[in-house]
């Protein structure tokens, strides 16, 4: 076996890499079908918020970013919903404040040797089992729910007034799936860290849709383009000794754009 | 029995009222056009039947029932929103769009099952179209598409149609066989037909009733009355005399054959 592959942290490193671009991919395809990267790009640096109230008060940041995301999802579709403020002027708000909360936070916190840095630009290779079991936990529940509600999901994101008169709750489903991609972000924060996140929502997903002809080859191709960035893109880190989260993102760009050459020639 | 009844409905849309005082009364079975210009509150009629809308005052009744009861059945209608409302580069072939038209039957937490199939296939094959069953949908014509979204509301067996302006992205050459083809479905369904159009010269010839909305309605009744120089005129304004004209002699023209 290849020395890459014997060491401990690097074997962890791949296992939370694939299962959590399981995560990403299938997520991506709603994400991209759905339009929703700029808002993908909102709840991932309100995580950052969330990770501050965790150092903050001691708790488990991992725990107070999905609140706390979750909570920033929700406070967006509620806002705009109400109508008085458009989506992308409540994206933006939402956005600026929680990373203000965020940098007070830490300005304020006595512990501001803490890892940062990690949560900001990814630490895969730091994984604790923990973390590992908590993917696992994660990428169970996500698209557990995802393909337990496939049928209403795909409908809503074809047409929401279709979906209303065919009787499906439109608004508690999608309320789900907010929640679903606030935990989600936060889960990929681990890997790619909060600045990048959002990239892992959207690459795969647009690129799967160069190519699909129906949703079940969407999802597929998604999944595939997501673990094959993570892997390459983990190995290429530890090759030419890297940061892996900019190294990851930059191969799912690099797959993106040949994906493109390739839809053009056709 | 009634398929819809409305009395004095007022909708009123970011502070302006868009629909005022229209009462409707519509059989069941029955083909009701409803004409008018864009912009005259055709669409919001059909949603707020349909219970996409809240009225702010006055009643409707789809067959006795409010459309917020309707609307958590999720049997009644089969809706065909108007096409600019359906993203074009959506990843679907033409199958899965008709059998989306089942999944408020099936239910959720439930998968299609080989009755689901065998409906599906069996609309597509009313709507001609069951050739292009695994075709991509954004590869068709916007006829096949209008064709393939209409199998799709069928696909449901809902009591009522609501059609918003079906015909676009048909050629004018293809609007009289897609009107004629609705009536085939009108009498082999036994469903009743609600469509909104803008299409003034063409569907008198093929609906049972029509009704003239402009904010409120000009005119409802036989189709033929409603070509008058007066409705015309409240509906459309004045200044488009001549394109009226020549609408109405081509209606005559379809009248005559058919």
């Amino acid at each position: 076996m290849p020395e890459i592959f014997s060491s401990i942290f690097m074997q962890k490193a791949l296992l939370v890499g694939i299962i959590i671009s399981l995560i990403s991919g299938i997520v991506s395809v709603f994400v991209v079908l759905r339009k929703m990267s700029f808002i993908g790009a909102g709840i991932s640096h309100a995580a950052f918020g969330g990770v501050a109230i965790g150092f903050f008060t001691g708790i488990n940041p991992v725990i107070t970013a999905i609140l706390y995301s979750a909570a920033t999802a929700l406070g967006i579709e509620i806002v705009s919903r109400k109508g008085k403020v458009s989506e992308d002027a409540s994206i933006g708000i939402f956005f600026a404040s929680s990373m203000a909360l965020g940098i007070v936070l830490i300005s304020l916190s006595r512990e501001y040797t803490v890892d940062l840095y990690g949560y900001l630009f990814g630490n895969i290779l730091a994984i604790t089992a923990g973390e590992v079991q908590l993917s696992i936990a994660v990428a169970v529940i996500v698209i557990g729910l995802i393909l337990l509600f496939l049928k209403e999901i795909y409908m809503i994101t074809y047409n929401e007034e279709i979906a209303r008169v065919s009787g499906i709750p439109v608004r508690a489903v999608n309320t789900m799936f907010l929640i679903i991609l606030a935990v989600s972000i936060v889960i990929s924060m681990k890997i790619v860290g909060i600045v990048l996140v959002s990239a892992l929502l959207v690459i795969p997903g647009a690129t799967a849709k160069l190519f699909a002809k129906n949703l079940n080859f969407m999802i597929a191709a998604s999944c595939g383009v997501a673990v094959l960035s993570t892997v390459a893109g983990l190995l290429i880190s530890y090759e030419l000794d890297i940061a892996p989260g900019g190294s990851i993102v930059l191969t799912s760009t690099a797959i993106f754009l040949t994906a493109l050459l390739l839809k053009r020639k056709k | 029995m009634k398929a819809v009844e409305i009395k004095n409905l007022t909708v009123r849309l970011n502070g302006r009222d868009v629909l005022n005082n229209l009462f409707l009364s519509l059989d069941e079975g029955r083909f009701l056009g409803v004409v008018g210009p864009n912009g005259g509150g055709k669409t919001t009629l059909l949603k707020a039947i349909l219970g996409l809308i809240k009225p702010s005052s006055g009643e409707i009744l789809v067959f006795g029932k409010s459309p917020e009861e309707v609307l958590k059945s999720g049997r009644l209608f089969g809706y065909l929103p108007q096409v600019s409302k359906v993203a074009q580069d959506f990843p679907i072939r033409v199958i899965d769009i008709v059998m989306m038209g089942r999944y408020g039957r099936i239910g959720m937490l439930r998968w299609p099952n080989e009755e689901d199939r065998r409906k599906a296939l069996e609309y597509l094959k009313v709507m001609g179209i069951e050739d292009l069953k695994y075709a991509p949908f954004s590869e068709l014509s916007g006829g096949q598409q209008q064709r393939a979204s209409i199998a799709r509301a069928l696909a449901g067996e809902p009591k009522i149609l609501m059609l918003d302006e079906p015909n676009t992205g048909i050629d004018v050459i293809g609007q009289g066989d897609f009107y004629h083809l609705l009536k085939g479905l009108q009498k082999r369904f036994d469903v009743t037909i609600l469509m909104a159009s803008h299409d003034i010269g063409t569907i008198p010839a093929y609906v049972d009733e029509i009704a003239c909305l402009n904010y409120t309605f000009h005119y409802q009744g036989d189709p033929v009355g409603a070509l008058n120089e007066k409705v015309l005129n409240d509906l459309f304004g004045k200044d488009v005399d001549l394109l009226h004209h020549t609408d109405i002699c081509e209606k005559c023209e379809r009248l005559r054959r058919a």
